[in-house]
């Protein structure tokens, strides 16, 4: 029962330490987002990671929208987010190491809210990752509503890379 | 039912990766740290935050242990061990924002199962961490038996799990 193209992407809060131009060293305090408060009569490009500091994540998926944020937002996207099932201060923390600055939202998914109410999460316990991860995917979201959703099917970055976002721009 | 001094410490499996010494860019596969047959006959100090790349843990905590750590290892402290509620590639990260090499094991509880067996976790939800992180503490361990065991009264400061402390009772 995961989330569909068509479906209003679900109401949950998520977390973010808001990027401080005047200290761009120091993590903020964290502060609550509500999905439906913050995207309404947005539209957004979403990508899921399932680890910050990750090899795949780290080398591939997160690079390519942080150099590619800016050409994203030319064709008519409001916000260019990164979600993870990290905490806060880590997707803070991942984001400085790609200089990110304010381009592209770090939201921590930590509770695994925003994951399960969109049935897109796996279970890392083997792994010793924690028993709810963020899937790898990509979604464009238009006032609330699913545009594209480009889960990955296996190891590596495809329909969820910013390349195969812009495509669909 | 929290641990204290005196008890067994817990058999539980982390995760950490080690410190590649001849590429430190590149990662070697991640291990599993055994706190049961990778501490039998060693005496260890275990230090759990609430938070990799958080303030407090960042700004002073970390920074003392690695500063400290060969002192710490002449007072016959064979590990030190940096745990937290984070997965093991964010500790690693950490450990390498800090200058860890192989001073310190950075491991990761992610499944959260030495903050069940120890009764060490605590509600972090209203600082955006989480309702079940391990708190901030700091362990010796002998030969698999809890010799001190210190647990910051308020998780935000570092007073008796400072390096120092640890030191003033090896």
């Amino acid at each position: 029962m995961a989330i569909q193209v068509g479906d209003t992407i679900p109401n949950t809060v998520l977390t973010y330490a808001p990027y401080n131009p005047d200290h761009a060293d120091v993590c903020s305090a964290p502060q609550p987002m509500n999905t439906h408060d913050a995207f309404k009569g947005k539209r957004v490009v979403l990508f899921a990671v399932p680890g910050a500091f990750t090899p795949t994540c780290s080398e591939t998926h997160m690079p390519e929208y942080a150099t590619r944020a800016a050409e994203i937002k030319a064709k008519n996207v409001d916000i260019v987010a990164c979600v993870a099932s990290n905490d806060p201060f880590v997707m803070d923390a991942w984001g400085k190491a790609h200089g990110v600055k304010d381009s592209v939202l770090m939201l921590s998914d930590a509770n695994g809210e925003f994951g399960s109410a969109i049935g897109l999460v796996n279970d890392g316990t083997k792994m010793r990752m924690g028993p709810i991860r963020l899937a790898r995917f990509a979604m464009i979201i238009n006032d609330l509503k699913v545009e594209y959703l480009g889960v990955e099917p296996a190891r590596g970055v495809t329909v969820s890379g910013a390349a195969s976002v812009i495509a669909k721009l | 039912m929290t641990i204290k001094a005196g008890d067994e410490f817990p058999q539980v499996q982390l995760k950490y990766i080690p410190f590649n010494a001849t590429n430190p860019d590149a990662c070697l596969s991640p291990q599993v740290l055994d706190t049961k047959k990778d501490f039998a006959g060693k005496k260890v100090v275990v230090v759990g935050v609430p938070g990799a790349f958080t303030p407090t843990c960042s700004a002073q905590h970390l920074p003392a242990y690695v500063a400290k750590a060969d002192e710490i290892k002449a007072k016959g402290i064979d590990l030190i061990v940096f745990t937290s509620s984070n997965d093991f590639f964010v500790l690693s990260a950490w450990g390498n924002s800090a200058g860890v090499e192989d001073k310190i094991i950075m491991a990761g509880d992610a499944n959260g199962d030495l903050g069940r067996a120890t009764g060490l976790s605590v509600d972090f939800s209203k600082f955006g961490l989480g309702s079940q992180r391990l708190t901030r503490f700091a362990v010796v361990i002998d030969d698999g038996k809890v010799e001190h065991l210190f647990t910051e009264p308020d998780p935000s400061d570092v007073t008796v799990t400072s390096a120092d402390n640890i030191l003033s009772v090896l």
